[in-house]
């Protein structure tokens, strides 16, 4: 058990100004996104006042957590500063107390909001707030009025940086004070467990969602003819991005580097294309 | 003419680098639009072009791993070739809309290489501890995809848009296909990623039902997410049940 002296102390490392440079920082979450680890850069560049002040002096432990949150991430850009809030309250535990502190906690309660907060931040932002700009500002624009860009860009963008900037906040406490209570209570272990429950639930579910891959052919003539596609869809439903999946899980394994990974990837898709042996995705 | 043009660089530039102000949706059609019709000498038709436009695209927003038309680049050549021609907002449409498709295709293949590199480049100076170094990293992943691609609108516009679509119609088909295939699995690494991270014996299985929730039910992320929480809670609260009872079988 840590003193109340000692958290107090701790405590101040972290303050507003901290998180107002994470809010920031946030800004252009989208600048560095890359088809590989999406806002992995953006995430980690973000992270960094927070870690500078946390690890700042010790080497050795910056160097891991910014490796740390240089993993996979993507979710809805707008919606970033609450998981970027709550992963600085958790470095902020972390450093204070790294001996009792599960660090797999940090990355499986990132991974476990990615999902759900991607699904309600694109609906909110991409579904609705978006359509309401476009409907009010289409509509005076195409009348030849000045205001129709002003509002589109207005009421999209104040709820963008100001719930953003809210979030950073709310995050950082929900952080702090709930994940501290669990913590104490000796419940941290089985949230830890129960987020890789999510976490992974919520990787399959993207994994079904994001990853596709589609065989080109036809078997029969004419309106009886069905595309091998579908034959394989009624087998199992997507079995190819599942092999996909467990080819590069495998030689990932092997510790054959993402990008090279990547190039053969890419490679192969054009051969296939070529050969017209793969087809890409309908949507 | 030039004049126009380096406006145009610049406006295409500053489109470009919306991820970077916040993806506040300064690429979208109704800002391009009436931006463009400034540069023009006519603003009137720059607004009713950039709504019409705007409506033709709202389905352009990328969500997931779809990646949508050049929205910009379709608009601020539309726009400026129709007001050129003193055509209406249809003909800003017509030629926007192919402009659009073809621009993204290159979007696509440039922005799928360079931001990784980069990222690849960043990991390394992460585990060298070198956070100024990251940081650097992280700007150019960003601006040199965009310095690749931007100056191809303001050329376009000074060289005319027969010229361009017939030079971008050099690149064969089979590698955008290849390229649209290749953006369908290359998600696969960082979700592998992700999952190595997590995964233990104990667990490897939930990936497969969120897999399948999705594969055979179509259940959306949100909807797993859901299940995941009160599976998760109902498997921690019965695990520490069984714990309680193991614990008073001792006594």
């Amino acid at each position: 058990m840590i003193s109340n002296k000692d958290r107090k102390e701790f405590q101040g490392k972290i303050g507003k100004q901290i998180l107002r440079k994470v809010y920031l920082r946030s800004i252009p979450m989208e600048h560095s996104w890359n088809y590989e680890r999406m806002m992995n850069l953006g995430y980690c560049y973000a992270m960094l006042p927070a870690l500078k002040a946390l690890y700042g002096d010790d080497k050795e432990k910056l160097t891991e957590a910014m490796l740390r949150h240089m993993e996979f991430y993507n979710t809805t850009p707008y919606v970033i500063t609450l998981p970027l809030g709550i992963s600085v309250a958790m470095e902020e535990k972390m450093a204070e107390n790294p001996e009792n502190f599960d660090k797999t906690s940090i990355t499986s309660v990132k991974a476990a909001l990615m999902g759900p907060l991607a699904g309600i931040g694109d609906s909110i932002y991409w579904g609705t707030l978006r359509i309401i700009a476009t409907g009010v500002g289409a509509t005076l624009a195409v009348q030849g009025n000045v205001l129709g860009p002003v509002l589109f860009f207005l009421i999209f963008n104040v709820p963008n940086f100001g719930l953003r900037y809210w979030l950073t906040f709310f995050g950082y406490n929900f952080g702090t004070n709930v994940l501290g209570k669990l913590e104490q209570s000796g419940i941290m272990e089985k949230l830890t467990y129960g987020a890789s429950i999510v976490g992974l639930l919520v990787t399959g579910a993207m994994t079904a969602e994001n990853v596709y891959l589609a065989v080109a052919g036809k078997i029969g003539v004419g309106d009886d003819a069905t595309t091998i596609q579908s034959i394989l869809d009624g087998i199992i439903p997507g079995l190819l991005s599942l092999g996909v999946m467990g080819i590069v899980y495998y030689f990932l394994h092997k510790k054959v580097k993402p990008l090279t990974l990547m190039f053969i990837m890419m490679v192969l898709c054009i051969i296939s294309a070529y050969f017209g042996i793969f087809v890409p995705g309908e949507d | 003419m030039l004049l126009q043009t380096i406006l145009i660089a610049l406006l295409y530039l500053l489109t470009s680098m919306e991820p970077f102000f916040g993806t506040s949706l300064i690429s979208r059609a109704i800002i391009c639009g009436p931006l463009t019709g400034l540069i023009m000498g006519d603003l009137q038709a720059g607004l009713i072009m950039g709504g019409t436009l705007e409506l033709a695209f709202i389905g352009a927003v990328s969500i997931g791993a779809y990646d949508p038309p050049d929205v910009a680049s379709g608009t601020i050549l539309g726009t400026a070739f129709a007001i050129q021609a003193g055509a209406g907002p249809e003909v800003a449409l017509a030629l926007g809309l192919p402009i659009s498709t073809i621009m993204q295709a290159v979007i696509a293949i440039v922005w799928g290489i360079i931001p990784t590199i980069w990222m690849h480049k960043a990991d390394k100076k992460a585990a060298a501890g070198d956070a100024k170094g990251l940081e650097w990293q992280m700007w150019w992943a960003g601006i040199l995809p965009v310095l690749a691609t931007f100056w191809i609108v303001p050329s376009a516009f000074y060289f005319g848009n027969d010229t361009i679509v017939s030079l971008l119609g050099i690149i064969p088909d089979f590698i955008v296909t290849g390229m649209n295939i290749a953006a369908g699995v290359i998600p696969a690494i960082g979700f592998a990623m992700l999952a190595q991270m997590i995964m233990n014996r104990k667990v490897a299985p939930y990936f497969f039902v969120g897999f399948f929730l999705v594969q055979y039910f179509g259940v959306p992320t949100t909807g797993v997410a859901i299940f995941a929480i009160l599976l998760a809670f109902i498997i921690v609260s019965t695990q520490r049940q069984q714990m309680q009872e193991v614990e008073s079988d001792d006594f």
